[in-house]
Order: C-alpha cells, then structure tokens, then sequence
C-alpha cells in the first residue's frame, strides 16, 4: 500500500467550448485511506481519476505513488498505465465476456507475471466478495450484483497499492447498491487499501468516504471528512450538492432578517453586515407546523403557504412558497393528530429550523466559509407541544 | 495485504524512445501502404502527360470520346436514380413483410452475392434479340407473333441502364436497411402519438433521419455507377456502346497498348474519386444530428402489408429467380437453341467446366489468390484501424492511411487494374503473369471493406476491455492479443468470408492483370462468352456461384447472420 500525491495537475479538452477537467489539482491521500472524490457530472472527477491511472494524460503537473513517481510533465515521466501498480473497478465493470471469472480474476496475476507467486489469490480474491461458486462461470450468466463483486475482485487480486473506483455503482439498481456499498465498507474495513472512489451519489459518498474531496469545474472546492462536509459546506455549491437544496436569501432589515418580505421569527440570526445573504438547508432539516404553534426556544421559523404535498411514508414532503421562494420542508406524517393529511394548496404553515441545522453564505461568489449561528438550544423540537409532534 | 506489483522506474528517455519506435514503425507501414496504393495510380498518370500529353490528345481528340462520355453519364445517373429509387421503397417494403415472407428480406441481398457476371449472362440468356427466352415468350404474343427477335433487345444503353440499376439497387438496399434498422422505435411511436398518421411519420420523421443514409447510399452508387465495367463491356460490344471504363480496357488491351491514351481515360474518374473522398465528411456533414439512440429497433406497426410482399416478391422474381432460371436452363441445354423444351437437357456442359483444365485453374486461382489477398488484408485493416482509433497524437499518418485506404472506394477497380497492370510490367517488381500481381490488387480494393469493418467492430467494443486489461497490467500487445483480437472475432471472420465473396467474382481489375496462363473465374468466363460455348459458359458461371454461396454461407455461419450489416 502507499500514498498518493497529486500536484498542481491542469489538463483541458480543446472543444467548442474547451473544458478544463482539472485546474491545478492537489491532494495527498495517507496509506490505506478511503477518498472519496464527489461532484457534478462533468466536474472532471472522472477524468482526474483515469489521469491517475493512466489512461489519460494531464497536460501538465505530477502524479507520484509513495516515492514513485508515475508522471511528471516537466521531467518527461510517463508511465503506461500497465506500469502502475493499480486496480480498477469500471463503471460498466469492464468483465472480459469471452474469459470465465477464474480467467478474468488471473488475467491481472499473468499480466503482472505474478503467475508463480500468486498461487491460491485467485481463489482468496473470489472469497473476499463471496464469489468462490462463480469461478467457472462467463460474465454475461453473472447478474449485476454479481459482476460487480467480480469486477471488485479482479481489481484486488494483484494486491495493487492503489485501488480507483469509477461510479462502480451507478448500475445497480437502489436497493443493490446500498448492499454492495456495505460490503465494500467492510472490505475496505478489512484489508486497508488506499482508494480512490469517484461517484456523484452524495449517500454513497458519505457512506464509505474517510475523507471526501468535493469537486466543481476542475478545483477542489472543499476536502474534508464526511461529518466536516456534511455540516460545515464551506461553499453554497457544496452545501448544494450534498443536499441543502432550500434556499432563502436574508435581507436584514432593522427588525430583523426578511426573506422576500417575510419576518424571521424566533431565535436571531448573527448579523452579517447589511448586504443579503444566502441561507441553505436540507428538507429534513426544515420542519412544518401549524401556523398557530408557538417556536421553542432556539428555532427560527418563517410564514409561507403551501403549494403541494408528497407523501412519503413516515413523512409529509411539503412544498411551500415563501414569497417567491419555493422550500421543502418535512412534517410528521401523524403530527399534531395527521394535520399533515389535510393540508391543501394555499394553507398557511409556518417553516421553523434550527440555525445551527443550517449554512450561511454571505459575498458576490459565495466562497467564504460560513459562520454557523451559534445560539444551539437544547429544545430539540420546534415547539411548546407534547412530543409525539417530535420531528425527526 | 502485501506490496506485490513491482512496477520498473524505467529510464527518463523511456517515453520518447517507445514515441520514436512507433513513428518509424508507422512511417514504414504508412509508406508501404502508400506504394500499393497511390503508386500505380500515379505513374500511369504521369504517363499521360509525356510527349506534351500525348495520352489525352490521343484519347480526348477522338470522335467517339464525346459520345463514351454520354454514354457514361447516362449510365451514371440512370442507375442511380433506380437504385435510389428501387432500393429506398425496397428497404421500406422489407421490414413491412407479412411475418410468413420476412425470409424475402434477404433477395436483395443475395443478388449482389451471385457474380454480376454470372447475373448478366443470365440476363442475355432470357433477354438476347433472338434466343433470348423471355422473347421467345413474348413473340408468341399475338401483337408480336411477326417478329424473328426482340421485342427486347438487352444489347442497347437502356438495358445495361436498367441492369446495372438493378445491381446497385442492392447497395442502396443494403443501406437503407441498416438506417431503418438503427432507428429508435420510439421516435416512430412519438410521431403516432402526436397525431400524425403513418404516412405522415415516414415523409416527416423516418425520411429525414435517413438522410445521411441516402446521401451515402447514393454516393456509393454514383461511385459504382461511374466505375462500371463489367455490364457496359459485356453487354455493349455489340451494339457498339462504350463508356470510359471500356475505353480505357481497349486502349490498354490493344495492340500495341496505349497506357498514355487509357490513363487520360481513367483521370476524370480519378479527380471525381479523389473527390468524393476528400469531401465525404463535408458532404455528409454533422451526423449527431441524426443519431439515434435506444436499442429498440424498428418494428413496424401492424401485420404487414400484402403491397410490401408484393413488391419485394416482383423485385425477387425479376432481379433475382429470373435470370437464375435462364442461367439454369442454358447451362442444361446442349446449346443455345432459341426454343423451351425439356428434350436433351444435359449435365454434360459441368462435366466439361471440370474436364477443362483452364477453367480447373483459374477455379483454383481464384481460391488461392481470394483467401492470400483476405489473409494479408485483415492484419491491415486491423492496423489501420488501430491508427484511425488511437492514433490522434499521429495524425499525419492517420489521415494518409484514411486517404490512401478509401481511395479503392471512390476509384474504379478498373482504373486500378490498368495500373497495377502497367507498374507490374516493369521494374523493380517484374510480377505480370504471377499470381502475385492479382493478390496486390485483391488487397488494394479490398481496404477500405477491411478497414471498415474492422473499425466499425473495434467501435461497437467500446475502451473498456482494453482499459481494463491495461490497468490491469498487461501492454498494449498483450491486450490486443489477448482481448481485443478474440472479442472481435466473429468480424473478423464475417469481414473475411464477405471479402472472399467479394474477390470470388471480382472482374473488372482482374480482366486487366491477368495473363493468359494466370486466369480467375471471372476472366475464364469473360473468354469462354467471347470465343466458346453460351451453356458452357453457363455452367461455369453456375458454378462460380455455387463457390461464392459456400463462402456467404461461411460469412454467416461465422459472423451470426450479421456479415451484410457491415458493410
């Protein structure tokens, strides 16, 4: 195992319009650690990682596996990709349909000529993904979950230092890729390789990252653990993309933030100067109630009306306006005696959150870090009401 | 787990010494491929010019040029206008066959598999002024029961019009079906369900995505139609009609032979080739704005249409069953007697193809030389393919490759055969007279198909097998042999067995480069229709087809039915 070390890597795409995939890149990833590189489609996350492996050139900048350096546009280093000492795990897997899953397994082992040396990997690599009963089989008798596992083998059975992941989960159906998922957590878990994982399924990426690197237009724009990342999005494209899909500009005013003319109520905000500013939050996070129901201590809330409900199981997704703005918010299905149930376009309802529960961007680009509203209650629910209303 | 890869820091100049290796070894092949191709077309040319352009005054001055020249456009555009025409409402015919008939889907196509050869001595046995058997027919006609021939006359411009129409038919057919084919159902069903009737769909959805699909069809058949030889030079003899390809064979075949005079012949379909090559991309423009996406292939809605089977049967009867039946009847009968008896129909005339030691030899010439000009043109193909693919970091030699390998397509073989026969005459390769000399032509004009169908497999493959096999470990040998080469097999072997087919009858090069001790079939049969027996000759091109229908049989066996989709 060994670490991984980018620098400074810039590539761009001369089309109509060019794309810069990556804009001077750098990360160093620690021995056995888990990266999780997460963005948008088109951000370059893939391209970075078939960079690294070699299947692709950066135009400029260095790549170097521990000590070993792989590429170095000023040095003239370049090694093929069958000189690094990777496993891959493709997006369509990649299972050579003409070669059995035992042929597909050794295919590395003779590659590498490690054919003398590797007695019993074959099998060993089949065992760790559960797919001892496989071995004679071809790729197109596998089901997806299947090939998958086989896929993941085939990318352990050398025992390369490095292991990339190209979206290997996009093609397996929900229910699948949350099994799968788990058991890649465990194996990882288990053996301590260092990885690479490039997906744009945000769940995905908090499950099984240690350390997740946000991508936007070829920059990192935030690299952190999951739980940094998750409540701390140091941009609004970050809180964006990890699931703050509400958004509410603040005017302040003296009374006060007003979002499109609507007072916040309850617990102040911190000032932040007097220009607007933006505030993001999840759906979860962002709960509905009676319009007649008072704040608990340490919650804000804002009037709107309802445009739409979704039922969801345990939940009410509610769409609702706020002047202009249109928010989720979440409401228990059997709170306050299945009021959810009734709710109709053009109720009033009142959306209360916790400012802790949310980001704050201030400034024309939105990249500055925000400030957290530090008045955390203790009160976890929004109101002076018995706890079967207690929003999750 | 462990470190076990050991991955070699190999030396700084590791990389540029791997890129100098690959540019001498693409230098060398792309000049060698070059030679083959552009040299014998170039030295001929050149040949026209000396004496201050002897050649074209020789071959331009004359009275008869002007009338070829007619002549070719007329045959030209006719054609092209019936296979356009003929092979667009066959191709939609086809896949609105009642589920019973689909098996009609393939008459098109087997009619570019029977030698065009073998097709048009058929024609002349049904359609000849006086023996021919469907004048017989027609002169027991009450209106026509005074003639002693005719009423059809199959020497004349309009019937090699109508032959040759027939013939590229099948290419526009061919075509058209693989444009139908690759249409998203949805998009049809899309049209039905914003209200537009079937007929609407068709002239404002189907049609339109057909357009770059036409456009290529066409230009193949204009191509072909231009280039064409073989009916004009079997068929207009006699009535004196000549084209620039037949003009071009009587210069180099005269004696003495005026390359100079057939070079200047051959330069107007040279420029015009050279041209559609060069601006096939420009001609045909943005494709992504025709792609289709989605697996779910055209199906038509409905039964079937009984006008489809009809048209599709008519078509069968005449292009195909027709001149099928009048070969099969000439060659059984004793000799060509211009009545219809079963009386001493006979075996006899196979036994003689196979007693008579010439048309035993260019028998195996032809195999030989077919199955050594596909042997040695599928590692070039694959080659050229590979450079087309992956070479974007060399794109000199990846456009030379792509010129030099689509020429045979916009030339006529014809063309090629007088110049593979004049470079070969001579030094520094003296091969006139070997079967060396017709390989090298049987290589030339099979490139592009080749290439083509190498590419298009390497395609539809995709990066990822060889991603994969390269990261994990193996070099770009090893996973060419190991992954690449086996998952492309089956269009390998579908392309090879389609090339055989196609250089089984192959006559217009052939006719040029062959000696009269180094024969293939269509040149035996070319002789015996001059000098020898019509039912003999019959026979022999019965025969012929047989051969080629074992190797479309092989073609189908080994590609899964897919060999024509290809090309």
């Amino acid at each position: 195992m060994a670490t991984l070390h980018l620098a400074e890597l810039h590539k761009t795409f001369m089309g109509k319009p060019p794309a810069v995939p990556m804009d001077g890149l750098n990360l160093d990833i620690d021995d056995g650690e888990f990266l999780v590189v997460l963005g948008p489609s088109g951000c370059g996350k893939t391209t970075t990682l078939r960079c690294i492996a070699g299947l692709e050139n950066p135009d400029s900048g260095s790549i170097r596996f521990g000590e070993d350096t792989v590429f170095d546009s000023q040095r003239r280093i370049n090694r093929p990709p069958n000189k690094r000492s990777i496993g891959m795990v493709f997006q369509s897997y990649a299972l050579w349909p003409h070669l059995t899953v035992r042929k597909n397994l050794g295919y590395p082992l003779k590659a590498r000529k490690l054919k003398s040396t590797s007695r019993g990997w074959i099998e060993e690599s089949a065992a760790l993904v559960d797919c001892s009963h496989l071995l004679d089989r071809y790729p197109a008798q596998l089901s997806g979950g299947q090939q998958q596992r086989v896929a993941l083998a085939r990318g352990l059975v050398a025992r390369p230092e490095l292991m990339l992941f190209d979206e290997p989960m996009s093609n397996l159906d929900a229910q699948l890729r949350v099994q799968v998922r788990s058991e890649l957590h465990e194996l990882h878990r288990r053996l301590g390789f260092t990885a690479v994982f490039v997906t744009h399924d945000q769940t995905e990426a908090l499950a099984l990252a240690d350390r997740m690197a946000i991508m936007h237009s070829g920059r990192f724009e935030q690299l952190g653990t999951p739980q940094d990342i998750y409540d701390n999005p140091a941009t609004e494209r970050v809180a964006e993309f990890i699931g703050m899909s509400n958004r509410l500009i603040l005017v302040p005013s003296a009374d006060g933030p007003t979002v499109n003319g609507v007072a916040l109520e309850g617990t102040p905000l911190i000032e932040r100067g007097s220009d607007p500013s933006t505030l993001r939050t999840r759906p979860e996070d962002l709960t509905v109630t009676p319009p007649e129901i008072q704040l608990a201590a340490g919650w804000a809330g804002l009037a709107g009306t309802v445009v739409d409900t979704q039922f969801g199981g345990r939940n009410f997704e509610v769409l609702a306006a706020i002047g202009e703005s249109r928010v989720t918010g979440t409401v228990q299905s059997d709170a306050y005696d299945g009021w959810a149930r009734g709710l109709e376009p053009g109720d009033r309802v009142s959306l209360s959150f916790r400012p802790n529960r949310t980001a704050i961007y201030s400034g024309a680009d939105n990249h500055d870090v925000p400030e957290i509203s530090s008045q955390v209650s203790e009160a976890t629910e929004p109101l002076d009401v018995p706890a079967k209303a207690s929003p999750t | 787990m462990t470190k076990a890869i050991q991955t070699r820091s190999g030396p700084r100049l590791n990389v540029d010494m791997r890129r100098v290796a690959t540019i001498v070894a693409l230098t060398l092949f792309v000049g060698v491929l070059a030679y083959l191709v552009l040299v014998p077309i170039i030295r001929v040319q050149l040949l026209s010019f000396q004496d201050g352009a002897a050649g074209y005054r020789a071959a331009f001055s004359r009275p008869e040029f002007r009338s070829s020249l007619i002549t070719t456009v007329q045959l030209t555009l006719g054609s092209l206008v019936i296979a356009l025409g003929l092979g667009t409402t066959l191709a939609v015919a086809a896949i609105n066959l009642p589920r019973r008939l689909r098996f009609l889907r393939m008459a098109p196509v087997l009619t570019l598999v029977i030698p065009f050869v073998a097709s048009i001595l058929g024609w002349v046995a049904l359609l000849s002024p006086r023996p021919g058997y469907v004048n017989i027919l027609l002169r027991k006609l009450p209106w026509w029961n005074n003639l002693t021939e005719g009423p059809v006359d199959i020497y004349s411009i309009e019937w090699i019009v109508i032959i040759t129409g027939l013939t590229l038919t099948s290419y526009v057919y061919l075509f058209v079906s693989a444009g139908l084919a690759n249409i998203n159902s949805e998009l049809i069903e899309a049209g039905r369900t914003s209200g537009m009737s079937a007929a609407t769909v068709f002239f404002r959805i189907t049609l339109p995505l057909l357009r770059p699909v036409l456009l290529y069809g066409g230009a193949v058949a204009l191509l072909l139609g231009l280039g064409q030889f073989t009916a004009p030079l079997l068929l207009g003899g006699n009535a004196g009609v000549d084209v620039i390809t037949t003009e071009m064979y009587f210069f180099t075949t005269a004696s003495p032979a005026n390359y100079g005079a057939a070079a200047a012949m051959a330069s107007p379909l040279i420029v015009f080739g050279i041209f559609m090559v060069f601006f096939q991309r420009v001609i045909l423009g943005d494709q992504s704005r025709f792609v289709t996406h989605g697996s779910k292939a055209f199906k038509p809605p409905g039964k079937g249409s009984k006008l489809a089977a009809v048209a599709v049967g008519l078509y069968s009867f005449v292009a195909l069953i027709g001149p099928l039946l009048g070969l099969v009847y000439l060659s059984v009968s004793p000799f060509w007697r211009p009545v219809l008896t079963s009386d001493g129909l006979t075996l006899a005339n196979f036994r003689k193809v196979f007693d008579t030691p010439n048309l035993t030899s260019a028998i195996t010439t032809s195999l030989i030389v077919s199955v050594a000009a596909v042997a040695v043109v599928i590692p070039i193909g694959f080659c050229v393919a590979l450079i087309q693919l992956k070479g974007r970091t060399h794109p000199i030699a990846r456009w030379i490759s792509d010129f030099v390998v689509q020429l045979p397509l916009g030339i006529p073989a014809a063309v090629f055969g007088v110049g593979f026969f004049y470079t070969y005459t001579r030094e520094p390769f003296f091969l006139y007279g070997t079967k060396w000399v017709i390989v090298l032509v049987y290589v030339t004009l099979m490139l592009p198909f080749a290439t083509r169908m190498l590419l298009s497999a390497m395609v539809a493959l995709g990066n990822g097998y060889e991603e994969a096999s390269r990261v994990s470990g193996a070099g770009a040998i090893f996973t060419y042999a190991r992954i690449t080469l086996p998952l492309i097999r089956p269009a390998v072997g579908g392309a090879g067995a389609l090339m055989f087919v196609l250089l089984t009858h192959e006559f217009g090069a052939s006719v040029l480069v062959r000696s009269p001790t180094t024969q293939v079939m269509g040149t035996a049969l070319f002789d015996y229709w001059n000098f020898g027996s019509f039912p003999l000759t019959a026979a022999m091109a019965i025969v012929m087809g047989v051969i080629t229908a074992i190797g479309v049989s092989i073609a189908m066996l080994v590609s899964g039915g897919r060999a024509f989709d290809q090309l």
